[in-house]
């Protein structure tokens, strides 16, 4: 009975593995209000909800084709805004996918998508 | 790899909450129910031993996951970020306070191990265990996901503290309940110290549950500022299982202080001890669910920081409207074709044949559930209305019900991988053994497939003494506690969070199937009966539930 027990609980465990999911969000971002101009670097501004161990977190652009280049990011002056550095775009569509760990410990990883336009 | 840890970070979090509880909870117990210095009520030496070592084992227990949860962070930013995090790490709060955590833990059991477990009727002894567990106790307040915000951190991290404080005072308690129980059954303690400790433990539970609701109220008004903030996001979804699972324990709790009341006013000690022994047993199940529910929630977004994922509450009840179940599915072609577009991260395009082949297999596992459960609610009938009193001689075949664990079995192994044999160019071998999610989706099926036989030799066995009947409701719970715990969806699209709530909701039945199959074990009549029922209707809610499933399109 008890190893069964056991059995059951291992088997359960390994049935439910899904995506990884956590605590900080990006609250607002100013892609919103300022779109990104082709053929010019910006910087983006991701405002997070908790605060963020940069050290420990990644942000990516994704292109067409999901090819990923890791960008530079920096801590804004604000609590919780991270300022990323984007490179030169030609115009099209595009992500910007973060894996952040928050100070409560959980990594969190999403995707913001958006356009440039000539 | 990196799913598995990021699965383990989840789980973990859940046992952390039941380890925190036997240990404070078994000091709290110690303190201010057993007080076993007063020792006016005929405590054995196998008394106290048995609940001091609940305590250290607890503590020695939460010291152990405090230290695999730093190292799982570390195996967890090694997989996801693809690069060994250290020094970072090393400077961050969760690294330093968690160890510093491990290290208050381990002083605090090594002293119920070392010196409480020897002088058991000091009071002295007692009271240095209290002092000693107030800077562990405080230590966990820079664990919590209070630590990480902006707005009123200190009074949410204060907040948090004394709601977990409090629920390991009740669920501790219950734990030396079941304890005391399993000693009087084997006669280690006198029978008379069963009605004594529940009395008492009533009081202190009442008061535990009250600090409950004073800590957890600011949070919740502090966590979600507007009704469909409640309704619509993951965090306030699991609040509202929390409350939900709360009030099924109080209604327990309520059973139990019931028959102790009775028990004082009559002398009647029947429901005493052969019902409120099981009535704590299910209780037990629900508080250990609803504190892996409430780790889960701890790693939700607050709702207050999501208004733009917030579902309105008219497209959570929309979720479960009923609907005529989709019973054809497309075509296997037209499903791989659009599987690319589906998945990609830029210029994803959503997929109607990926959707409706989902929605496809919900139903269908729906409608065998609710078939199967409207069979089993049949077979607690001893005659059909009048009506159908001409099927009545049919009655007796409906206890061969589990049968449709089986068929189900056989419908998620051709369903569930699309790819793979025997819908697919992938071999079976190759897809099980090197794929880690068709590995998954080979055991579910397996288990569906050993459950319906389990449960079926379970109803059909003679023998009183089997254990294979309690199979099922082990394996119900944990599959609630699944559903429960997995409902990591506040961050992503509102369409995700749908799909989630009703997987919630399900998750809740199936705690209601499993302790209702529970208690129809150990009750005797009438309650066995009800419990019996009402667990298979339960299982009717999960196939309601499935049939009229719709994943938006996304």
């Amino acid at each position: 009975m008890k190893s069964l027990f056991q059995l059951s609980l291992l088997t359960l465990c390994l049935l439910q593995i899904e995506a990884v999911s956590a605590h900080a969000v990006v609250t607002d971002y100013s892609l919103k209000i300022a779109p990104i101009h082709a053929n010019q670097a910006e910087k983006v501004e991701l405002t997070f909800n908790s605060q963020v161990e940069l050290g420990l977190s990644q942000i990516f652009l994704v292109r067409k084709g999901d090819q990923h280049e890791l960008l530079k990011a920096t801590k804004g002056q604000k609590n919780g805004l991270i300022i990323v550095e984007v490179p030169p775009l030609a115009p099209g569509d595009y992500a910007i996918r973060f894996k952040v760990f928050a100070a409560d410990g959980h990594l969190t990883e999403d995707v913001i998508h958006f356009a440039v336009s000539q | 790899m990196e799913a598995i840890a990021d699965f383990l970070d989840s789980l973990v979090g859940g046992v952390d909450l039941v380890c925190y509880s036997l240990a404070i909870g078994s000091l709290f117990w110690g303190l201010f129910v057993l007080r076993p210095w007063c020792n006016n009520d005929g405590y054995t030496s196998a008394l106290l031993d048995k609940t001091i070592a609940l305590f250290y084992k607890g503590g020695f227990a939460l010291a152990m996951i405090q230290l695999f949860k730093i190292i799982l962070k570390i195996w967890m930013m090694t997989a996801i970020l693809g690069k060994w995090p250290f020094p970072e790490f090393a400077e961050t709060t969760q690294f330093t306070g968690g160890l510093i955590r491990t290290v208050l833990t381990l002083l605090l059991a090594g002293y119920a191990y070392l010196h409480l477990r020897k002088n058991p009727f000091s009071k002295q002894h007692w009271l240095i265990a209290g002092f000693i567990a107030i800077p562990m106790i405080v230590s966990g307040a820079w664990l919590v996901h209070a630590a990480g915000r902006f707005e009123n951190q200190a009074s949410l991290m204060t907040l948090t503290v004394a709601h977990q404080l409090a629920a390991a005072a009740w669920v501790g308690g219950v734990f030396q309940l079941v304890n005391i129980w399993f000693l009087r059954r084997h006669q280690l303690v006198p029978a008379e110290l069963w009605p004594i400790m529940l009395k008492r433990f009533s009081v202190f539970g009442m008061a535990s549950v009250a600090m409950i609701l004073i800590s957890g109220l600011p949070m919740a008004l502090q966590y979600i500022d507007t009704w469909n903030g409640f309704i619509g996001t993951g965090y306030g979804n699991l609040l509202m299982v929390k409350i939900i699972l709360l009030c099924m324990a109080l209604g327990f709790a309520w059973l139990n202080r019931s028959a102790v009341l009775e028990f004082s006013a009559s002398g009647n000690n029947h429901a005493l001890n052969n019902r409120v022994p099981y009535y704590i047993e299910a209780e037990t199940l629900v508080l250990v669910i609803l504190l892996f529910t409430a780790a889960s929630l701890a790693s939700q977004p607050p709702s207050i920081d999501i208004p733009h994922l917030t579902a309105a509450w008219q497209e959570v009840l929309n979720t479960f409207a009923p609907r005529i179940p989709r019973t054809t599915s497309p075509t296997h072609e037209a499903l791989i074709a659009g599987e690319a577009g589906r998945v990609a991260i830029v210029g994803q395009i959503p997929s109607p044949a990926a959707t409706a082949w989902s929605d496809y297999n919900h139903n269908i596992a729906g409608i065998f559930l609710t078939t199967m459960s409207f069979i089993a609610m049949l077979s607690y009938m001893k005659r059909l209305p009048s009506a159908f009193s001409l099927f009545d001689r049919y009655l007796p075949l409906t206890k061969y019900w589990p049968f449709g664990f089986v068929a189900l079995g056989i419908f998620l192994f051709f369903r569930s991988d699309a790819e793979t044999w025997p819908l697919g160019p992938i071999g079976f071998w190759e897809s099980t053994f090197n794929n880690g999610e068709v590995l998954q989706h080979r055991i579910a099926t397996f288990l569906v497939l050993g459950l319906g036989v389990i449960e079926l030799r379970a109803r059909m066995t003679k023998d009183a003494t089997s254990k294979l009947p309690f199979v099922f409701p082990i394996l119900a719970t944990f599959g609630g506690l699944m559903l429960l715990t997995h409902s990591h969806v506040g961050f992503q699209a509102k369409s995700a969070f749908l799909i989630q709530v009703g997987h919630t909701l399900m998750g809740v039945f199936s705690l209601v199937l499993a302790s209702g199959r529970w208690l129809e074990l150990k009750l005797d009549r009438p309650g066995k009966e009800i419990a019996g029922f009402v667990s298979v209707a339960a299982l009717f809610q999960i196939g309601l539930i499935l049939m009229f499933y719709r994943e938006p399109l996304y």
